[in-house]
């Protein structure tokens, strides 16, 4: 909850249970809500009452085996340790039902949809760490596929992170400028774009006989694009026939889904609704602002509404990014601009120093809608509604779905403000807005007092609302 | 080899062999050059050569490792030098302290009041009797966790792991009677002001219109009493002053309602601040310089009382209640602006909101801030009678983060959870990796504020690094059964990336005590949950980042 404020100075409105728990303790206790529990608690009329913690094996819907904790997995020591470090604690729901199913023998291709920030990433970084032999440390044994470098770079620090107490683990990047033309891949696990994994493959510099596990992440988005897709389908015909292919994303379009049927044949698959698809953790919020000219001003009052970490801004344009960090350094805050203009090396500067916290405020192009993953970021700001299509006339509804999946990571609270200025702009939001089934939150910029007072009723609303509990503790 | 040997006459001579009569060529020419004997007498003087450097070789080798060893002694000694020099340091500044603190014990109590998380046990147990008008604390408010804690939150100084690193250290620390009582186990140095809770007012608001500098006479026109009275009778004076400041901030908004001027300027200083405390980030000195002053402009403004608002007695927001004024110090008077309190109410706030929601994802995060609360809390301008007014930041502490004073609580329990900070949202227990998150960021929050340096600086620590001990101590020292998930997840947080300042601060103490709370608290924790494993997860991580090896 990013305001502690309203949470302390408002006892008063709680839900009548709770107030009869608090005022006698000892026995109303046992009718007070618990946890999410959908049942009362346990009955129990001594002084403490037990707490009965939501079941999150019983779920009657699911079909398949669950496990509670990493542990049950039986995943070696090392990498549990690693987990561990990472202050992971349970697995996710897609973890818990996911995993098992990938981990299994003989392996089984798996196709997965979950919102963003429940832990993707995880299940199948677990999945290729527990699949490759480490007595064979340079021979490529994994290979996961991303849509952009700075994507494909985040998933090594992944992989090397959970994997840090692995001994003998290699992982390498295959992105343009980062494997040594002389050795050619020398790891057990390679991370890549399609088309620098294609090229080594030719090259011969990247042996693929042995490869075990096809990963591809974004999936949706790398088998739909037209180059893309492409370059998946040739690196599936140079590697081996029998390899474990898992498809991985929080979007899956009915017509790429039947695609990815083709690609990974007798896929166990895990799908949502696309009602199903925000998470309700996310607090979404349109600004309304007078005209274009406004933006800016507006923009900078944000940061004093609620307590923020790290914020992404979406916009349209290379120069309105420009002009938007001249304005927000100004204001005080440190600033890293990432759109196309920028090469290889540079982008992955500008986001390392957001990544590492020495910039909070990160304003992009469309380059970072998918996958990036800052634990830290509370805040995603469209300041401009994402369009798709010839002319920019149709709103991108996929593409505002990822932009605001970049905050409420794994739970946590985060805020997404949309900014509309005109009509145009406001019918395209709408219509997102109709296609998920969200109720946006209208908020104004000329009493500030009273916008500070509805954002923090809205973050406290939809915390309370967050039905969808990830049941992990990544603490 | 014998050869060449043989054709160096000065050795030669050596040899019981070689008779001084035979030369060379009569070596060579001799009819018996090729006989058995002298094969045999090449071979044994070959062996002997053979025999010679390699006893020389040995030797050399031996005295080789002996100029090692003395090395090594000689690098130990200067360690164990640099180490007691710290340590005197250590010493001298903990005398400084206790010096510090001996003056304070002086004020005779009001009205003695047992602690909840002090020491000596059995205080006052368990029924919240002395005053039955308001108090039945575990009522007042839900978040008011731990008001019950007085039975289980005494820690068990018997235990006292800690104890034993220090027995071990005091021919290090000195004779400095002090040295050692920063320490002790369970008896952590309470701050003595601590054991003082003195009568507070029935009011906030003195009724006498109490005079700030400069602030016109006319200024507190508006004299009203606060909702929630202070009442002697609460859990402990953190709980206390919390209330204070709930009741602070309700007596704002009634102000602003008349006060034109406050209203126009409040609500404009609260989001700046907000924001200036989300602004700040880590990196190389002087990366946050232009927050710090904006806050410290913000506080400042606020002192001047231009938009004349009401005084407010400051003993209310602190814990020694008989904090007697001070010589030389800037801000003397009894009250102070109630706007200035206010502003340091709602910093405290963005700092333990920014813990929660930033520095839970990402702990790192954490550090900055609380270079920011040293900052701003030590600033000569906003000390009340020379000290710190960062009880006003603890009180919330103490409350969002009790395991850290030393409260205990079962977390399968209702009023467990309530006792150690297990926040409710709309009547709802917060998901447990909600929790989790906020207890690590907390965690820490706390690491980041406890431990910062002040050596050379100027001004005074508002919380040197003795309060971050006793929170260890109280944490580890919990007995067997006692131990929560909680416990361990602040516990880990409060020593990753933390562990050289502890180290810096505390010398060979804080490696044992680093034993204790990474090796030892989670083997004796009944439940190998994965929160305990991640401490000794941690142990591993220092030993492979940093070769700090404590087992």
């Amino acid at each position: 909850m990013a305001d502690l404020a309203s949470r302390i100075t408002k006892p008063d409105d709680k839900t009548p249970a709770a107030v009869v728990a608090e005022t006698k303790p000892n026995v109303a206790d046992a009718d007070a809500p618990v946890d999410g529990a959908n049942g009362s608690g346990l009955i129990e009329p001594v002084y403490d009452v037990e707490v009965k913690l939501s079941d999150l094996q019983a779920d009657a819907d699911s079909p398949l085996f669950s496990v509670s904790s990493f542990e049950e997995l039986g995943l070696p020591k090392a990498i549990n340790d690693g987990l561990l470090a990472m202050n992971f604690k349970k697995p996710s729901k897609i973890q818990e039902r996911a995993l098992p199913l990938m981990l299994s023998n003989p392996p089984c291709n798996m196709i997965a949809q979950s919102q963003s920030g429940t832990g993707k990433t995880a299940a199948f970084v677990l999945t290729v760490l527990s699949r490759v032999d480490l007595s064979q440390p340079t021979q490529p044994q994994a290979l996961l596929l991303a849509p952009s470098r700075e994507l494909a770079r985040q998933i090594q620090g992944v992989i090397q992170t959970i994997g840090q107490f692995c001994e003998n683990l290699i992982v390498e990047a295959a992105i343009p400028g980062s494997i040594s033309r002389e050795t050619g891949v020398k790891a057990s696990v390679v991370v890549g774009t399609p088309g620098t994994v294609i090229d080594l493959i030719k090259r011969r510099q990247f042996d693929a006989s042995k490869l075990k596990v096809l990963v591809i992440d974004e999936a949706d988005n790398m088998l739909d694009q037209q180059g893309l897709g492409e370059q998946c389908v040739r690196v599936k015909h140079v590697i081996p026939k029998a390899i474990q292919i898992l498809l991985f994303s929080a979007t899956f379009p009915e017509k790429v889904m039947r695609y990815a049927e083709t690609f990974a044949p007798k896929a166990n698959q895990m799908k949502l609704r696309h009602q199903e698809l925000t998470v309700k953790g996310i607090s979404q919020m349109y600004m309304d602002c007078p005209d274009e000219q406004k933006k800016y001003e507006i923009l900078c009052k944000l940061y004093g509404l609620m307590t923020i970490g790290s914020s992404v801004i979406f916009v349209r344009t290379r120069e309105s990014a420009n002009e938007i960090q001249k304005r927000m350094e100004a204001d005080g805050h440190k600033v890293s601009v990432l759109h196309g203009a920028y090469d290889g090396a540079n982008r992955d500067a500008l986001l390392d120093d957001f990544r590492s916290g020495r910039s909070k405020v990160l304003i992009t192009t469309n380059v970072l809608a998918r996958g990036i993953d800052v634990s830290s970021v509370s805040m995603v700001i469209n300041y401009d509604i994402p369009m798709k299509g010839p002319g920019e006339r149709e709103p991108d509804a996929e593409t505002y779905l990822h932009r605001i999946g970049r905050t409420g990571r794994f739970g946590r609270v985060g805020v997404s403000i949309s900014f509309v200025h005109d009509r145009r702009s406001y019918e395209a939001l709408s219509q997102i807005a109709n296609y998920y089934t969200i109720d946006l939150v209208q908020l104004k910029p000329d009493d500030w007092d009273f916008t500070e007072k509805k954002v923090q009723d809205v973050i406290k609303s939809s915390r309370a609302q967050a039905e969808y509990n990830p049941a992990a503790v990544k603490a | 080899m014998a050869e060449s040997s043989l054709a160096r006459p000065s050795q030669r001579r050596s040899y019981q062999w070689a008779s001084p009569a035979r030369s060379v060529i009569s070596d060579i020419l001799s009819e018996d050059r090729n006989s058995e004997a002298r094969h045999r007498l090449l071979i044994e003087a070959a062996k002997r050569e053979h025999d010679r450097v390699r006893e020389e070789a040995e030797r050399v080798y031996h005295e080789h490792l002996k100029r090692e060893e003395k090395q090594q002694i000689l690098d130990e000694k200067r360690k164990e030098e640099d180490r007691i020099r710290l340590e005197e340091q250590i010493a001298a500044e903990r005398t400084r302290l206790n010096a510090l603190r001996a003056k304070k014990v002086n004020i005779p109590p009001v009205a003695p009041e047992p602690e909840a998380p002090k020491p000596p046990p059995a205080p006052s147990a368990t029924p919240p009797a002395p005053a039955p008008t308001n108090a039945t604390p575990p009522a007042t408010s839900s978040q008011v966790n731990g008001t019950t804690a007085q039975t289980s939150a005494i820690p068990a100084p018997k235990s006292s792991p800690f104890l034993a690193p220090i027995q071990g250290n005091k021919q290090q620390l000195g004779a400095q009677p002090t040295a050692s009582s920063p320490l002790a186990a369970g008896t952590p140095p309470v701050p003595a002001t601590q054991t003082l809770t003195g009568a507070p007012k029935p009011s906030l608001f003195p009724s006498g219109a109490v005079q700030n500098n400069g602030a016109s006479s006319s200024s507190p026109a508006v004299i009203q009493p606060p909702a929630q009275a202070a009442t002697p009778a609460g859990p402990d004076r953190y709980t206390v002053i919390h209330n204070n400041l709930k009741a602070l901030r309700k007596s704002m908004v009634v102000q602003a309602e008349t006060n034109r001027a406050l209203k126009a300027t409040m609500g404009d200083m609260r989001r700046e601040i907000r924001k200036s405390v989300g602004q700040l980030t880590g990196g190389a000195g002087g990366v946050n310089r232009m927050q710090q002053q904006k806050m410290n402009a913000l506080l400042r403004e606020a002192l001047e009382n231009r938009v004349q608002c009401q005084l407010i007695d400051a003993s209310n927001f602190v814990v020694d209640t008989t904090r007697p004024p001070a010589q030389g110090a800037r801000r003397n008077d009894a009250a102070l602006p109630s706007l200035f309190l206010y502003l340091l109410n709602i910093f405290s706030k963005a700092v333990i909101s920014q813990f929660i929601n930033e520095a839970g994802a990402r702990p790192e995060t954490a550090d900055p801030v609380g270079v920011c609360v040293a900052g701003t809390f030590s600033e000569p301008d906003f000390l009340w009678r020379g000290i710190s007014l960062i009880d006003i930041l603890m009180a919330k502490f103490r409350i969002v983060c009790p395991v850290l004073f030393g409260y205990r609580g079962n977390e399968k329990m209702q009023q467990g959870r309530q006792r150690i900070g297990w926040w409710k949202e709309n009547g709802t227990w917060v998901t447990e990796q909600q929790h989790m998150d906020r207890m690590t960021g907390l965690g820490a929050g706390y690491a980041a504020i406890a431990l910062r340096k002040f050596g050379g600086s100027k001004k005074e620590n508002p919380y040197p690094p003795r309060n971050y001990w006793t929170a260890m101590a109280k944490i580890v020292n919990t007995p067997a059964d006692d131990i929560s998930n909680t416990q361990c997840v602040v516990l880990k947080s409060m020593i990753q990336n933390y562990e050289q300042r502890f180290i810096e601060f505390y010398g060979t103490a804080a490696l044992a005590a680093l034993r204790t709370a990474l090796l030892e608290f989670p083997t004796r924790a009944p439940q190998k949950s994965a929160a305990v494993n991640s401490l000794e997860v941690l142990a591993l991580s220092l030993k492979r980042d940093t070769g700090l090896v404590l087992g």
